[in-house]
């Protein structure tokens, strides 16, 4: 697993802000990311006060106050985002990053958000989620002329609700979002809310899909349902970084679909409940506990809950096949086919050529067979106990008793209380299982074999 | 008659000296005789001759062709057997073990005699006739013979000659094009082994996808479908290969008959394959001039039209008087009478045919026709050489390009293909069954470019024939070019 200093993407951040060229104009100088690590929170500088949001290998946007109106510049342009280490993807993005940094800002304040264009296309952004006037709502030819290449655009709105948003383009939608265009919002309250409770851990991300050819960089924009990279905020596991809590912190946890289809997001070991939706916060006796959470597509959840449970706890989607990496979903079930014989006959042709697949792929998450370049292997990741096997949307939630107030560093792998991981049982061995069962045509042999699953050849 | 017998023996000149002391008695049989024993046949049938012609040809190998094998060459057939045939070997077998070299220098033989009988004299006649009238009795003697055949001997003489020297040209063509076709039916047979050999590969992919197939229905992962349509890529794949097998019986059953092999022999061992290209073009200039200087073909139709065009006089002097019989008579009358009295008659008689009817504008009128007929020819070949150099020529630089291609760019292509393929097969990305059909497709693409390695070997060898032999063609055209009948001298 992939463990990042979480300060070191504020440091390039702040680099990025002295070469300033255009400071004296009127324009806000863009801030630009060139660091896939989990920034460390942003307190803010002026304005009023709020608890600031951690975005999962992400960053919060800087502003300038400028007449008591929060200004922002993003800059929507092509990226290469690191989705795990060695695996680069040709993105579009915001100032250097896919997703774009998350805006955060206090509810009543006053933004204006510069929208620079440096796409080889027009754009435009969309505040999902958001009150403001039709005219700022960013759909293009609808209620705004599209931002041409080259262009800046002003948006300006007050943030008239507390709430979980996202912002992506309204203009070649499908394009823009299938290369990576997004970005969270949050608007915190300004003063204290009786249905939103403050919070010692407050993690976003969103929920991504993409399509990449093994073997190549750019996502394929017109896939629709086939995608095989599934990211929170444009990383894969074992690239995500892991959310680091102390125990008894109240935890808040806020996801956005921007993909195509639903995400039951599910965390081990703590039971949460959903405090607030795109639609701002659920009234407390709408709120129920569960494990899992169903973000469908364009949605934003808020999950709750105190990390009361020392551990390293497996936060992910619950489709299997979106904690995976890329596989060839038309590779047939070898599970059962001996290829004793025809393996020799295969070498002969195909050197390289390794059994995989006859017992099941978990020889996939073991081996480091040679794949396509700039590919994410299908399932992989190791922890202390052995491989992960796993891909996409998958992460940890570490919870420490010594993990210090405001300290985000992974602690590293949990060490377990004696006693407490489960063993194997001395002296119970037993013959593995046959490599397949009987033919299920073969009904008069099945009583025998299922009784007697040692094989014996005695029916 | 005398002065014609002198103009015979006037002609060849190693003849001359040889019959001084014979001349001053003038004697026409004498005369003749000598003529008749100068004349002779060439020890080697003129094999010597064929062997200059195309001794420095490239399609030789520097051998030289073998008119009768003789134990020699039959042992160095052996040791070239012993090792893998290259294609130098086996156009050193063909020239000294081919039936076709044989025959060749065969019918060479026969023009060399036909040659000498040309110049021979014709056999004088002897009659004898006994008459009885009463008691009378008269013995009546002639000995004569052909004047006309005397005297076109000297012509008749330097035709025979002329059509011997095209015999000649005609037999180093048969030379090249044996080696030629050996050169090209090495090739052929060297390929379509190679063939079989990434065919079977294809087919052994296909073998393991099928069994593959075959068990995953057995398990219950693959339906009937999904399993037939494996077994039939084996099918197919199975009757590529016999076809392939086929193609290197056949095309090494060609080879084995231009080697004009039999018994043990027939198992000797090709090479795995084919020669490497060679690295780049040869600088030839114009391969039209080339053709027209070197090429047999032409040179045989020139040397035959100079020959017509020297019949064509002949034909002219003797269209009116065609035929003309001198003989000696000697008739002897017994009277078997009283005094037993006898009376010799001595004189001579002579045939002459009158040109009443026969002026003799037929003969010349068919022996200008042939001359015209003859010189089409010579530009029919020449029309023929320049442009199967242009077309061989062009057909070299395809060839090459394209095998070339093949080396590299689509093999290496190819290969790159299977590597990417293998990467994907461990990602799990990709079935083993798309990994066996991509070695398949690979094999098919592994024999398109030996195909194309075949097919510019071939162009190599048409290109050189082309130049300096003959017709790629075949010996058709040849025979088309050269077959002018000898001009029948004096037309009987
Ligand atoms: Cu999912």
């Amino acid at each position: 697993m992939n463990r990042r200093n979480f300060f070191a993407g504020a440091a390039t951040a702040v680099a990025a802000t002295t070469a300033s060229r255009v400071s004296m104009a009127a324009l806000p100088e863009p801030v630009m990311q060139s660091s896939t690590a989990t920034a460390p929170p942003l307190a803010p500088p002026n304005g009023r006060p709020y608890n600031p949001v951690v975005t999962l290998n992400g960053w919060t946007l800087p502003w300038r106050m400028n007449a008591g109106v929060k200004e922002f510049h993003l800059v929507a342009e092509p990226v290469v985002r690191e989705m795990a280490p060695g695996f680069k993807v040709n993105m579009w993005g915001y100032n250097g990053q896919s997703p774009g940094p998350t805006i955060e800002v206090v509810e009543g304040d006053r933004v204006r958000i510069y929208v620079t264009n440096k796409l080889p296309e027009h754009t435009t952004v969309h505040w999902h989620g958001q009150r403001l006037p039709n005219g700022m709502d960013g759909v293009g030819g609808i209620t705004q002329p599209h931002i041409p290449p080259g262009k800046t655009f002003v948006y300006e709105f007050t943030a008239r609700r507390p709430g979980t948003f996202m912002y992506h383009p309204h203009a070649d939608e499908m394009v823009q979002m299938a290369m990576g265009m997004m970005g969270f919002w949050i608007t915190h309250p300004k003063e204290s809310h009786p249905l939103i409770e403050p919070v010692q851990r407050d993690f976003c991300f969103l929920l991504g899909s993409f399509d990449v050819e093994p073997g190549s960089a750019t996502p394929k924009v017109n896939t629709m349902t086939d995608f095989n990279i599934w990211s929170f905020n444009s990383r894969v596991f074992p690239g995500i970084d892991t959310l680091n809590v102390r125990k008894g912190d109240r935890v808040r946890i806020r996801v956005g679909n921007l993909t195509m289809t639903n995400h039951p997001i599910h965390i081990h070991g703590h039971e949460f409940e959903v405090t607030g939706t795109d639609g701002g916060p659920v009234p407390r006796t709408a709120r129920w506990p569960e494990v899992s959470v169903d973000v469908a597509v364009g949605q934003m959840r808020q999950m709750e809950f105190i990390a009361d449970e020392e551990g390293d706890w497996s936060l992910h989607c619950h489709k299997a096949h979106h904690t995976m990496g890329p596989m060839g979903h038309e590779v047939p079930t070898m599970i059962g086919v001996d290829q004793k014989g025809v393996v020799d006959k295969i070498r002969k042709l195909v050197p390289d050529y390794m059994v995989m697949g006859d017992k099941g792929m978990a020889d996939m998450g073991e081996m480091e067979m040679p794949i396509p370049d700039n590919t994410m292997p299908m399932m992989t990741g190791a922890g202390p106990f052995g491989s992960a096997e796993m891909g996409g949307m998958f992460t940890l939630l570490k919870v420490r008793r010594d993990q210090k107030p405001g300290d985000y560093k992974d602690p590293g792998w949990f060490k377990h209380p004696a006693g407490t991981v489960a063993r194997e049982v001395p002296g119970a061995s037993v013959p593995p299982a046959p490599r397949n069962a009987p033919s299920p045509g073969n009904s008069s042999n099945t009583d025998a074999t299922v009784r007697k699953p040692s094989g014996a050849h005695n029916h | 008659m005398n002065p014609f017998v002198r103009r015979q023996l006037a002609g060849p000149p190693h003849c001359r000296r040889s019959s001084g002391a014979l001349f001053k008695r003038a004697a026409a049989f004498g005369g003749a005789l000598v003529l008749a024993g100068c004349a002779s046949l060439s020890p080697d049938g003129g094999t010597a001759d064929v062997q200059a012609l195309v001794g420095n040809n490239p399609l030789m190998a520097g051998t030289t062709a073998q008119r009768v094998p003789d134990e020699a060459s039959q042992k160095s057939v052996d040791a070239l057997l012993a090792k893998p045939l290259d294609a130098e070997s086996a156009v050193r077998i063909a020239l000294v073990n081919s039936p076709r070299v044989q025959d060749a220098f065969a019918t060479l033989q026969i023009s060399d005699a036909d040659r000498v009988q040309a110049a021979s004299l014709p056999n004088p006649v002897l009659s004898f006739s006994r008459l009885a009238q009463g008691r009378e009795r008269e013995f009546e003697r002639m000995l004569s013979f052909n004047v006309i055949g005397l005297v076109t001997l000297p012509w008749q003489a330097r035709w025979a000659g002329q059509r011997h020297e095209a015999a000649k040209l005609q037999a180093a063509q048969s030379v090249l094009l044996l080696a030629a076709d050996t050169r090209r039916a090495w090739v052929r047979a060297v390929s379509a082994q190679q063939s079989v050999v990434y065919l079977r590969d294809a087919k052994d992919a296909a073998e393991a996808g099928a069994e593959l197939a075959h068990r995953m229905a057995q398990v219950g992962n693959w339906s009937a479908l999904q399993r037939t349509r494996e077994q039939l890529l084996l099918a197919d794949a199975a009757a590529q290969l016999a076809r392939a097998e086929q193609t290197a019986v056949a095309t090494r059953e060609q080879l084995t008959r231009l080697l004009g092999l039999g018994g043990e022999r027939i198992g000797y061992t090709l090479p795995d394959r084919l020669p490497p290209l060679p690295k780049s073009a040869p600088e030839l200039g114009d391969v039209q001039a080339l053709a027209l200087r070197d090429r047999l073909d032409v040179r045989s139709a020139q040397a035959q039209n100079t020959a017509v065009a020297d019949s064509l006089g002949l034909t002219r002097a003797t269209s009116v008087i065609n035929a003309m019989e001198i003989g000696a008579v000697r008739n002897t009358t017994f009277e078997n009478d009283a005094d037993r009295s006898r009376s010799t008659k001595r004189g001579f008689e002579l045939d002459l045919p009158l040109p009443l009817f026969d002026w003799g504008q037929a003969r010349t009128g068919r022996a200008e026709a042939q001359y015209m007929q003859s010189a089409a020819r010579v530009r029919d070949v020449g029309v023929l050489a320049a442009s199967e150099a242009r077309e061989a020529w062009q057909g070299w630089n395809t060839s090459y390009a394209l095998a070339r291609r093949y080396r590299d760019e689509v093999l290496p292509l190819r290969k790159k293909v299977n590597e990417e393929m293998v990467l994907r097969y461990n990602g799990m990305l990709a079935s083993v069954w798309e990994l066996l059909g991509e070695t398949r497709a690979s094999m098919l693409v592994v024999n398109a470019g030996i195909e194309a390695q075949r097919d510019f070997w071939l162009a190599d060898t048409d290109l050189q024939l082309a130049l300096t032999g003959s017709s790629p063609g075949g010996m058709t055209a040849l025979q088309t070019a050269t077959a002018g009948d000898a001009p029948a001298a004096g037309g009987h």
